[in-house]
């Protein structure tokens, strides 16, 4: 018997609540270890893992590589199969290799597979593969069916198909109904392509008739482990379900679950505190209610669930840039600092004509207003950073072009130079860098009106 | 001059027990702001300095842009407004835009 089989036939709400534990929020990045296994002591029915997020930017979904380190994502894996396996009880992981697409899916696949082999572990294995074509999404776009994600706010409209088609890589983030389709494959692991997160820890609860209200705000809590917690950590997170209400307590002995702790984190990473939108639905937390247990346990109830029409799905693509080579070098001379931006373009143009090509400067001047804009006033005088970022079709000209610019902003004789010897200070040479290749996104759109099941492929595995 | 009884102009770095900032997707900013005590937060509620069109001029934004949430039951307000470039757009300068809340260090209540 599979692990979701044995799950669905023998666990009946009511009789005993369920025992929901998130190993990580961001597989791959090292799950602590007694936390996790003071986890398992508490024989959970499922384990759920978050592996992925668009936070980190467009370069992991545009690149089809994975954000976390191939070692680590092989370690943590290893850890979450065994301890399902020891407990025969379901592994669910969402948004696989960061991104969710189709080579980070098919190379966290492939670790799992290795680490299966490895333990002799016979498994059935569930996925769900979330990319789309950019035909798909022109056509959607044609028929009207591609909206921006707020309407409501002037922001970036629909891209031109063009731009849609140079999309190296788009997915949509699937949600609880697709994972319940794949889980239907009675696998004793499922490995999502790019998910919502709730998915991952919400679907099975609501197979086995929990409230989607419940289920759904307890997925959106826990998916970040021990993030909710007085201090928050990455520590493994327990939630037991029942049918009223959810019990929320950090495997970590020092983190304490209260309920302003919880209830804060309901902000976090959201634009709307209230409101979360699910592709089926939208989840209201305005009735929400936090109670203390005790000093490490909060219990949750009172969100609702409202189901829509029909589906709406967030959908992520990245295009390629261009190569990057970057120029880092600080600066202590105040007079350039004063002229800095001026010094910049007037090297640019030199530089442009010393070597044509289409390539580009992006400024980044640490000190300056790199990070945010600031004030003349609180501009540094005495000492800047540079990160110059050079973008080019090919990484030769981006390398070529930072070596050029370099060189000559290294002897660029600005009005009232007093220091001949170089304008440039390095912490090491080379001074610029390879650094990777540059993606943007050029999709963040909501795709509304469409069959799930036209976008979702679900299929499952049997590994022996 | 501020009204007898009335406290002086605080920075909200001396108030609030958190502040802090993230990405809600590449488009959306938040900026959320918490406070220990109620008399702090009941007062950083009124000022003028954290209202909405505040917000946007210290941003950069548009007005009508930035939408504000009220959490009584935590002391907490919250913050969204559009970024001013997508995440990871050649030229940004804070990808998972966790370092934005600097500015809301200085603002007096």
């Amino acid at each position: 018997m599979r692990a979701v089989e044995r799950l669905l036939s023998r666990h009946k709400p009511g009789a005993e609540r369920l025992r929901v534990l998130s190993a990580t929020g961001q597989l791959g990045y090292g799950i602590a270890t007694e936390s996790f296994e003071r986890g398992l002591d508490r024989h959970p029915h499922v384990i759920g893992c978050d592996m992925g997020s668009i936070d980190p930017g467009p370069y992991y979904l545009g690149s089809g590589q994975m954000a976390a380190p191939q070692a680590m994502v092989r370690r943590d894996l290893e850890r979450v199969l065994c301890a399902a396996r020891a407990l025969d009880v379901p592994l669910i992981i969402g948004s696989a290799g960061t991104a969710g697409a189709g080579p980070h899916l098919q190379a966290t696949l492939a670790l799992l597979h290795e680490v299966a082999q490895a333990h002799k572990l016979p498994l059935r294995v569930a996925t769900v593969s979330s990319d789309l074509q950019p035909d798909q999404v022109v056509e959607a776009m044609q028929n009207g069916r591609l909206h921006a994600l707020d309407e409501s706010t002037p922001g970036p409209g629909l891209p031109d198909a063009q731009v849609v088609r140079s999309c190296s890589h788009i997915v949509a983030q699937c949600g609880s109904h697709t994972f319940m389709q794949a889980l239907r494959l009675n696998p004793d692991v499922l490995i999502a392509g790019r998910s919502c997160d709730t998915a991952i820890f919400a679907a099975l609860p609501m197979m086995l008739g929990y409230d989607p209200g419940l289920a759904l705000h307890m997925a959106k809590i826990i998916e970040c482990t021990s993030l909710c917690c007085e201090p928050g950590g990455r520590d493994a997170m327990l939630a037991e379900l029942g049918a009223q209400d959810f019990v929320l307590e950090s495997m970590n002995p020092a983190l304490r679950a209260t309920p302003a702790s919880v209830a804060a984190h309901a902000l976090y990473e959201q634009a709307d505190p209230w409101q979360v939108d699910e592709p089926e639905g939208t989840l209201d937390l305005r009735q929400a209610r936090y109670e203390a247990l005790d000093e490490r346990r909060t219990r949750v109830s009172g969100a609702r669930f409202s189901p829509r029409p029909s589906p709406t799905l967030k959908v992520e693509g990245a295009a390629r840039v261009g190569a990057r080579a970057v120029l880092i070098a600080g600066v202590a001379d105040p007079g350039l600092i004063a002229m800095l931006p001026q010094a910049l373009r007037e090297v640019d143009q030199r530089a442009h004509q010393l070597l044509p090509g289409a390539w580009q400067m992006v400024p980044h001047i640490y000190g300056q207003g790199a990070v945010r804009p600031l004030p003349a006033a609180q501009r540094s005088a005495h000492e800047v950073g540079l990160v110059l970022e050079f973008l080019a079709p090919e990484m030769e000209l981006a390398r070529t072009a930072a070596a050029v610019f370099k060189q000559n902003l290294l002897h660029f004789g600005y009005p009232g130079r007093l220091s001949t010897g170089g304008n440039l200070a390095f912490a090491f040479t080379p001074s610029e860098c390879e650094a990777h290749e540059s993606y943007r996104f050029v999709l963040y759109h909501l795709l509304k009106g469409v069959d799930p099941n036209q976008v979702f492929l679900v299929g499952a595995q049997d590994w022996s | 001059m501020s009204s007898p009884g009335a406290p002086a102009p605080t920075a909200l770095k001396h108030l609030a027990s958190v502040v802090r900032s993230k990405n809600a997707g590449p488009l959306c900013l938040t900026v959320d702001v918490f406070f220990s005590d109620r008399i702090a937060y009941e007062r950083a509620v009124v000022s003028y300095g954290l209202s909405a069109n505040a917000i946007a001029v210290l941003y950069g934004v548009q007005a009508g842009q930035v939408r504000r949430f009220d959490l009584p039951e935590i002391m907490a307000i919250k913050l969204a407004m559009p970024r001013t470039l997508c995440a990871g757009d050649p030229g940004d300068g804070d990808v998972y835009g966790a370092q934005q809340h600097a500015p809301m260090l200085e603002v007096l209540l």
